[in-house]
């Protein structure tokens, strides 16, 4: 029950300052990026007419979420697409981690989803730039009137805290729960079954979450 | 009989009881909203089977969005039990 609260972390000194790394986070984040990098290469390195099961997996996610940004984004599609994608899957990735033993979610750490949070926040914001120009874009900061700037202001600073709490309190809210019930009946039965709820149906369902409200916030900041 | 209880365990005690009611709150609202959601995306799957894919999407966004005021409840009650 005490590994909780436990966080590795290793402090180093660059140029004289002291540097805090949360070490298991910043591990599991190069096992999740490893091993989305070896899927990529099984599926695309040996290419072949008829698909190996590999193959069909990675075409069948392609194709499913490229159809899903063109319905959300039309003609701006292709841009956004692998960018999209490549969350969702390095969500999901992380959210599945924690089902396997020895391995912890990267997502169960507030610094990681608070900065997949202020990406999709900058993508967004840079998208609108480009799409409306500066002056379009930040007239819409003095809509409907002009009192109204700093709710404004505060309703979009909103939408980073909320899409990056929600994600890290789903993921560690879960571990909390599978630590505290597998330590009342003694490790016997349940645990895996926690472990594949929490971990495999939540943990979709967030990562799926997670990649749709950046997308809708994308898509919302090219309109009009 | 002699209770021995000095500031910082009254602290911890409100501070527990103050996680237990923060996340008991918390959590009627999105109880009720994602049920509602549910509910109603189920009365739309029954009537119109073919758009399932798309209704069963938007639920789960909505559900996630309403989700949020639960998560935060949480958020306040980890806070309360493992920083105060």
């Amino acid at each position: 029950m005490e590994d909780i609260t436990r966080i590795s972390q290793w402090v180093v000194t660059v140029a004289g300052r002291s540097v805090t790394l949360n070490a298991t986070t910043l591990l599991m984040s190069w096992v999740v990026m490893a091993g989305l990098v070896g899927f990529a290469v099984a599926a695309t390195r040996w290419p072949r007419a008829v698909p190996g099961p590999v193959q069909a997996a990675g075409e069948l996610l392609v194709e499913g979420f490229r159809d899903l940004v063109n319905d959300t984004l039309g003609k701006l599609g292709p841009r956004y697409f692998s960018f999209i994608l490549s969350l969702f899957v390095f969500i999901l990735v992380s959210n599945w981690l924690g089902m396997i033993p020895f391995l912890e979610e990267p997502t169960k750490d507030l610094n990681t989803t608070l900065i997949l949070g202020i990406v999709g926040f900058v993508v967004a914001h840079v998208s609108a730039v480009r799409a409306k120009g500066w002056k379009a874009y930040l007239a819409q900061y003095f809509q409907p009137v002009f009192i109204m700037f700093p709710l404004n202001v505060i309703g979009e600073l909103a939408k980073v805290v909320s899409i990056s709490f929600r994600l890290y309190g789903n993921i560690m809210g879960g571990s909390i729960i599978i630590l505290v019930v597998s330590d009342l009946v003694r490790q016997l039965v349940l645990p895996p079954v926690l472990q594949a709820f929490f971990g495999f149906f939540i943990g979709t369902v967030q990562a799926f979450v997670f990649a749709m409200l950046t997308l809708t916030y994308i898509s919302v900041a090219v309109q009009e | 009989m002699a209770f021995d209880v000095s500031g910082t365990d009254l602290v911890r005690a409100a501070a527990l009881l103050g996680a237990g009611i923060s996340m008991g709150f918390g959590a009627i609202g999105p109880g009720i909203g994602e049920g509602f959601a549910a509910g109603k995306a189920c009365e739309g799957i029954a009537r119109a089977p073919e758009h399932a894919n798309l209704l069963t999407r938007t639920m789960l966004v909505g559900q996630a969005v309403s989700e949020s005021t639960g998560i935060y409840a949480l958020v306040v009650a980890l806070l309360l039990i493992f920083v105060v």
